[in-house]
């Protein structure tokens, strides 16, 4: 679809869509390759499908026309928050099925549907990992779009709400690595935070709504 | 002599029961003891495991009341008790305690602890002379069948042991058991087995924890394991991912805020518990912990359970072979009841000494009273001194077991064994000559059954 259009770079809501479907598959055949596991398949796959096939089916209302869009730096914006987007949807999964799976353990009644689950210290190096690869994409995209944002528009930039979520939500991320990393937390809690993050990152994303200088329709 | 077998197991009794009425190896003999001197007893084993506290018994006349001897004993009121308690007599206690010798009825099927451990009752009950001729033919004729079920089937071949199920749990756990540590706390035959499966699975280390530090180091070195003081438990716990207790402490040795500790050392790294000690070792309220995964002999067996299915068409196989089993040990039983065969052979042979008497009624009409006694007597101590030497030869024979020369004996003498024959023989016998006298037959057949029952 990107090739179609002669350039390497999503423009508008649906190619930005389909581009985060494309990570999580992405994201899913490297669990894959690394720990054996095909669970998250169920959550991964559906979601890449969903965010494939809705945008086809109407118009794109935002789209982004900009000379901008031949920018490198702007790539790599993009494509670095999305990963984040991607890995931190795989964390949340992770923490829900550690969760699953941690209870299970507990109640000692194993009903054979859920043995599929891989075992919980798989489950937890999957969502570190992903947190912290995350965690590079989210740190590389805002980088790259602060320093494009400081090159054309200057200060009044930053002043947007959804700048501010988007510093807030890499704020919040870097609070969630380090409780996690420090405490080791794991089951319940993790999955609070990790829904917390997570929640931010949903407000960005319907932030673009709001938001007057970064909307996908702007000028 | 009656078999009775009653008593409670995993199947019926909640591990919080069973772990009360849980006798400790050391004091099997000495229970065993008190077990036969209640009234009524005369051949007696106890069979004490985790999963089972069982009384066999062999006795004379009505039940001894054993439910009654076991709620005194333990001071467990009947109530509480009495729902889950089994009896089984004769014909299906015998069935049942082959099911239980041939790991049958095991929580784990086909787990091959219980033999031993069914064994090692034995010998505490042989111990202390508990164990008769009655006890110790059903003894033999159990291992034999559990023999018998363990070549002849795959019962346990299937990785199929608490052992095994710790494993996969600990699969399940830590994904791969490559570079884990495993405590043991309590150096039993379980644990054992427990920690010899893991390390194959590739965990890393075995520490070993034993209240008799000797008996620690001894393990140890048969693991190339090394040693943690008893003192140092809680100290050093922290260390292993899986820890496993089976001590016979009777009372809790991990509480909550001991494992608080450990998971605070350990960053929240998970560990799994495993408790296969009854009574337990852990408080089993400790699984709430987050990142505690405790598991007791109970919940060990449910796992177990879904492993059951694949071992099903193999268990139904080892039933056909205990079900033979039973039918030649009763067979057994009863050519060694050699009872009617005395009975019948000295019914026989006075039929015939009145018979012969009848038959030379003319020619001794002639005789006086008092020589017709003589005859009488004379007749009758004859008949007694030739039978004596083949009797005595045959209750040997029974009460050494030796079906073959109790056999050999009968067919010399043309009598088949059984009761059925020494009934007919007693209806047929009674039938023609009323005149014989009643009294003294009868006389006559409780005799052996005295001497029968001496031994």
């Amino acid at each position: 679809m990107l090739a179609d259009a002669h350039r390497w770079m999503p423009a508008g809501m649906h190619e930005v869509q389909s581009m985060l479907a494309l990570l999580i598959t992405t994201a899913f055949l490297l669990i894959l390759w690394r720990y054996r596991t095909l669970s998250f398949g169920v959550f991964a796959l559906p979601l890449a499908l969903l965010l494939t096939v809705v945008p086809s089916l109407g118009l794109d209302k935002y789209a982004f026309k900009s000379p901008m869009i031949r920018s490198g730096w702007l790539f790599v914006h993009i494509t670095g928050l999305l990963s984040a987007y991607a890995a931190l949807i795989f964390s949340l999964t992770a923490s829900l099925l550690y969760l699953i799976q941690e209870r299970r353990l507990k109640n000692k009644r194993s009903p054979g549907f859920l043995n599929w689950l891989p075992p919980l210290e798989t489950m937890d190096q999957i969502a570190q990992t992903t947190l912290v690869l995350g965690f590079c994409g989210l740190t590389i995209g805002l980088f790259a779009g602060s320093l494009i944002a400081q090159e054309i528009y200057g200060a009044r930039y930053f002043a947007d709400p959804k700048i501010w979520l988007s510093f807030l939500m890499w704020g919040l991320y870097v609070v969630l690595l380090f409780v996690r990393r420090s405490k080791g937390l794991r089951g319940l809690r993790a999955v609070y935070i990790s829904s917390l993050v997570f929640l931010a990152m949903l407000s960005v994303w319907a932030a673009n709504v709001f938001s007057s200088v970064h909307r996908f329709s702007a000028p | 002599m009656k078999i009775l077998l009653t008593g409670l197991n995993h199947k019926t009794a909640p591990v919080e029961l069973r772990e009360r009425l849980a006798i400790a190896p050391e004091n099997l003999a000495a229970e065993t003891q008190a077990l036969l001197s209640h009234p009524g007893i005369r051949e007696g084993l106890i069979l004490s495991t985790c999963n089972r506290v069982e009384v066999l018994i062999c006795h004379d006349g009505d039940d001894p009341e054993l439910s009654k001897y076991l709620n005194q004993h333990f001071s467990i009121d009947e109530k509480t008790l009495q729902p889950h308690l089994y009896a089984y007599r004769d014909a299906e206690a015998v069935r049942h305690l082959f099911r239980v010798a041939s790991s049958l009825d095991s929580m784990v099927v086909g787990e091959p602890q219980i033999l031993g451990q069914v064994k090692e009752s034995y010998s505490a009950a042989r111990s202390v002379g508990a164990v008769g001729p009655a006890l110790e033919r059903l003894l033999q004729s159990a291992f034999t069948a559990a023999k018998k079920v363990r070549s002849e089937t795959l019962i346990g071949a299937s990785s199929v042991s608490i052992a095994s199920v710790a494993v996969d749990l600990a699969r399940k756990i830590f994904g791969s058991l490559e570079g884990k540590r495993v405590l043991l706390v309590g150096a039993g035959k379980m644990s054992e087995l427990a920690a010899r499966h893991l390390m194959q699975q590739g965990a890393r280390s075995l520490l070993i924890a034993n209240r008799t530090h000797e008996r620690a180091v001894r393990m140890a070195q048969k693991f190339e394991a090394h040693v943690v003081r008893f003192d140092d438990l809680y100290a050093r716990a922290d260390e292993a991912d899986i820890l496993i207790t089976s001590t016979g402490s009777p009372e809790f040795l991990i509480r909550t805020p001991h494992a608080q500790q450990f998971l605070h050392r350990r960053r929240n790294r998970p560990m799994f518990l495993i408790d296969i000690a009854v009574p337990r070792d852990i408080d089993p309220e400790i699984n709430r912990l987050e990142g505690i995964f405790l598991y007791d002999i109970d919940d060990l067996q449910s796992v177990a359970a879904s492993n059951l299915a694949s071992r099903s068409s193999e268990a139904m196989r080892a039933e056909a072979i205990l079900e033979q089993e039973v039918v030649r040990f009763q067979k057994r039983v009863e050519v060694l009841d050699v009872v009617p065969t005395l009975v019948d052979l000295q019914t026989a042979a006075e039929e015939m000494r009145q018979a012969e008497l009848r038959r030379n009624h003319g020619r001794l009409r002639s005789l006086t009273p008092s020589q017709l006694e003589v005859i009488e007597s004379i007749t009758r101590g004859l008949m007694n001194k030739f039978l004596h030497q083949p009797l005595q030869t045959l209750k040997a024979a029974a009460r050494e077991g030796d079906t073959a020369a109790v056999e050999l004996i009968r067919s010399a003498f043309q009598r088949q064994g059984g009761r059925e024959d020494a009934g007919n023989a007693a209806q047929e016998q009674s039938a023609p000559d009323a005149d014989a006298p009643p009294a003294e037959s009868a006389g006559k057949s409780g005799e052996p059954e005295s001497l029968i029952s001496k031994h």
